[in-house]
């Protein structure tokens, strides 16, 4: 355990609903990359706030340097040696780079007086000797992102971090500037024996800096590899799931008419860059269409417009026929679409109601609920909650508990009893049974058969390979905001499915590094 | 019934104890005040219920004071239920007053069955649209509605503070008064309930929108969908909920409210709108509806002990020399203590949620 630096012994993590990481034991080595991959959700960040004090885990233990971590918050993990580059900068704009290098460690003058020349000086000494170039007079608001970025790295190798955590480092930069930003890890790495620990769900970013990496899902560790000895493939596979094997669902009947049709869209990020470059597709009643893609690849952007919670770009789409960009969330319903979101704690649930409000919401204005749609039938819907709950096998509490004490696989429960029971010609589902536990998934992939079954149309997007392999009729694969290609189900396994969904159309293909 | 009222009871248990023992350490420590600055509490609390009971037109104050520190934080709770801080509801209250004062004022000779109901409709119009402008400007700008009402607030207060203070334009001509609008006409003004208190008929309006206020937050679809609006403003939208214009409807209930409110001050006993026609009365509606959770139940409640208090402790400086202030002193131990309570029994949730989660995962390991 000589060279082990950081180390991570049975580490657990219970937020409210979700068991963000489930007993996870890894080392990290003195003087390598150390790349942690898996899905939003999966809980790679949670580990890493945890390293770097923001968390105090739910049980297990921490060591830096065979140190255990007794109090979690950051400034002692910063002064263990620990630096964190957050994906959202923590910089003052309309300070110098020199002021936000030596922010809470500044030079003085005479004990009290703040020295900025001495503040240029330091940074000038450490631009030199770490080479990382950036003007320290200049303002923070005016230089690019990926120099502030770089103002970030200086300012925890300021503070005397020996690592360094990056948290999705590349996700606001360019190819340009990624592959600087590579230059100054294998820099820091080689020359002053940093270790780097960098979280990310880019696999050719892995294969092309890490010198291991950690693969992360539903909050538990799937294995720690030699980079050289996987590739790609092999990373998205242990990524989305080799887990168990279900019994074979049922699926009857034959396809209808189109339901759900994209027309070409064009669909922006929350950075304004385009996330989806021109999708069509179309879902008819009583069939499944899957879309399998890695995280990040536009597929969450998609489903959003298409429930109306995102604009589109260009393009447009229909539901059931009419004509649906433009409208708003409650306009698509309307049309006859119900929708489960991918993040049930931020959309899909209130915490702080009850079950029966969570589960009422949408129906409160119907006469069996309410009275001149205004005053409320109690009675009625709480026989009506509990006629759910009971249907949907909900546990962990009656009808009143709030949602947040849910577990998630419960939560999960309330979102696809509420939203299935607005018996809908058409849903649209993200991520249904992530975070939740396997009962809980065997139940939701029953539901969503059943509706397939009644001639519902569904568009399943999932990170779940074995889910979409189930529930499916088609699948679609995309990258990078566009579909590369389209299948039958049972026409295509996991391992060829993953070379369309990292971008490669089939063909031949490793990373792309070499 | 009873069971249900039982089991609410049980549910806020803890809630409600912390809430006694807040009550009950703030006045002891009000007692200990007392004797440190050599006077004896007892005689002093003495005052006190003395001063807000001892006699009709006292408890008339009192209740006068219950109903404006009702409403106010009511009109809180209103906004906050969809999630609008409303804290301008002291701007809201001048421009209330002084829109329902002049409106009074120019339909003088009027039948008071017309120009009464205008002055109500003006009161309310004029609150609405100011509560409204921060609604419009969080809703559609992202602007937070805190900073802007707060702000909005001192433009209010000044305006009014402008136009009828000795030299403003809207102030009164009659002899030997200094500052003020001319006087509500007599047979404009609300009848008295207890002769020589400050207790007038604004009392039923003030009960009809009190329980308008806790059947609409309540017991209605509206505040159903005010509620999930106010916990999850995204999955307000993503349900389909109109959550723009429940949004604004809320803050512009608020705001009507507050206009109304000022109104009642002049109507009830005031008789002229006069630049210190509110003494910040709002922020004590506030805290009521903060230390109450928001309840409308609560605040209607607590409204009440916090008039006895207030009223009590004028009383009391009056007839045995223990300043006034006492009661803020006392009100803000309250919420100290209620604020200390939130943030002890959430730690005790967490260790204890963290110790069920060690079990369960040592359970799951052993197996």
């Amino acid at each position: 355990m000589q060279d082990s630096i950081v180390r991570f012994e049975n580490v657990s993590m219970q937020f409210p609903g979700v068991l963000a990481n489930d007993r996870v034991s890894f080392d990290i080595k003195k003087g390598e990359v150390f790349a942690l991959v898996g899905e939003n959700g999966a809980g790679k960040s949670t580990l890493m706030n945890i390293l770097y004090g923001i968390h105090e885990p739910t049980d297990g233990a921490v060591y830096i340097n065979g140190r255990r971590i007794e109090k979690f918050n950051p400034k002692e993990a910063i002064s263990m040696g620990v630096g964190m580059v957050h994906q959202h900068f923590m910089l003052v704009p309309s300070f110098t780079v020199a002021q936000n290098i030596v922010m809470s460690k500044e030079p003085r003058k005479l004990g009290v007086l703040y020295d900025l020349k001495g503040a240029n000086r330091e940074t000038e000494r450490l631009v030199k000797e770490y080479g990382l170039e950036v003007e320290p007079e200049a303002k923070v608001g005016e230089i690019s992102v990926g120099l502030q970025q770089r103002v970030e790295i200086l300012k925890t190798l300021y503070r005397g971090a020996d690592i360094l955590i990056l948290d999705e480092p590349t996700a606001v930069l360019t190819p340009q500037e990624t592959e600087e930003l590579f230059t100054v890890i294998r820099k820091i790495v080689k020359e002053k024996q940093m270790t780097v620990i960098i979280i990310t769900h880019k696999l050719y970013e892995v294969m092309s800096i890490s010198d291991r990496v950690a693969v992360m899902r539903r909050g538990k560790l799937v294995g720690v590899e030699e980079t050289k000895n996987v590739n790609e493939r092999i990373l998205a596979s242990m990524m989305v799931g080799r887990e168990v094997l279900f019994d074979h669902i049922e699926r009857t009947g034959e396809p209808g008419e189109v339901m759900i049709k994209a027309d070409d869209i064009y669909v922006a990020d929350n950075r304004g860059l385009l996330a989806v470059n021109g999708v069509s597709l179309e879902v008819k009643a009583g069939e499944v269409l899957g879309i399998a893609a890695i995280e990040g690849n536009g597929q969450s952007e998609l489903v959003e417009a298409l429930t109306g919670m995102r604009p589109l770009q260009r393009g447009s789409f229909y539901i059931c026929g009419t004509k649906a960009d433009g409208m708003n969330p409650g306009q698509i319903r309307k049309l006859g679409s119900a929708h489960i979101p991918e993040d049930r704690v931020a959309t899909g649930v209130s915490l702080q109601s009850t079950i029966t409000d969570n589960l009422i919401i949408g129906k409160e204005k119907l006469p069996a609920f309410s009275k001149y749609k205004l005053h409320l039938k109690q009675s009625s819907i709480a026989r009506y909650a509990r006629e759910l709950a009971e249907k949907f096998d909900l546990r962990g509490g009656g009808i009143n508990t709030r949602a947040g004490d849910l577990s998630g696989g419960n939560m999960q429960k309330v979102v696809v009893a509420r939203e299935f029971s607005f018996d809908t010609p058409v849903l649209i589902i993200a991520q249904p049974t992530r975070g939740v536990d396997i009962g809980a998934i065997e139940f939701i992939h029953r539901q969503i058969t059943d509706k397939r079954n009644q001639g519902c149309a569904v568009l399943l997007v999932s990170a779940d390979l074995d889910e979409i392999f189930r529930l499916s009729d088609r699948i679609i694969t995309m990258f990078e905001g566009k579909v590369t290609g389209e299948f039958k189900s049972g026409e295509i396994d996991k391992m060829e499915i993953s070379y369309y969904m990292t971008g490669h159309r089939g063909e031949e293909g490793e990373s792309r590094d070499n | 019934m009873i069971t249900k009222i039982k089991e609410t009871l049980l549910e806020k248990k803890s809630y409600l104890i912390s809430l006694f023992l807040s009550v009950f350490a703030a006045l002891l420590i009000g007692a200990v005040l007392m004797i440190v600055t050599g006077y004896n509490p007892i005689e002093g609390y003495a005052a006190m219920l003395k001063g807000a009971f001892g006699s009709s037109r006292v408890f008339g104050n009192t209740m006068a004071k219950m109903l404006t520190l009702c409403l106010t934080g009511l009109a809180m709770a209103v906004g906050s239920q969809a999630g609008m801080f409303n804290v301008g509801g002291e701007g809201q209250l001048f421009l209330g007053g002084l829109a329902a004062t002049m409106t009074a004022v120019y339909l003088q000779g009027v039948s008071p069955f017309i120009a009464v109901p205008l002055a109500f409709i003006s009161a309310a119009v004029a609150g609405g649209i100011y509560a409204w402008i921060p609604a419009v400007l969080k809703v559609k700008l992202n602007v937070s509605e805190v900073i802007t009402t707060i702000m909005l607030n001192s433009v209010a207060i000044y305006l009014c503070t402008y136009l009828t203070n000795s030299s403003g334009p809207l102030r009164t001509h009659d002899r030997g008064v200094m500052a003020g609008t001319d006087a509500v006409p007599k047979d404009f003004m609300f009848e008295q309930v207890i002769a020589r208190s400050n207790l007038s008929t604004a009392i039923v309006y003030s009960a009809v929108i009190a329980f308008l206020c806790w059947y609409v937050m309540k017991k209605t679809s509206v505040g159903l969908e005010m509620k999930i609006t106010g916990e999850n403003e995204r999955f307000a939208f993503f349900s389909g909920l109109s959550k723009d214009k429940i949004m604004i409807g809320a803050m512009v209930a608020s705001g009507v409210i507050c206009g109304l409110v000022g109104m009642f001050e002049v109507f009830g006993y005031q008789q002229r709108f006069l630049p210190s026609i509110s003494n910040e009365f709002y922020f004590d509606g506030m805290l009521v509806a903060m230390i109450m959770n928001y309840s409308p139940l609560g605040i209607i409640l607590m409204s009440f002990f916090f008039a006895v208090i207030d009223i009590g402790a004028n009383a009391m400086e009056l007839s045995i020399g223990i300043s006034g202030e006492l009661s803020e002193i006392i009100f803000s131990i309250i919420i100290f203590l209620m604020a200390a309570e939130g943030g002890i029994s959430k730690a005790i949730q967490e260790r204890q949620t963290r110790r069920k989660v060690r079990a369960r995962l040592r359970e799951e390991a052993r197996q």
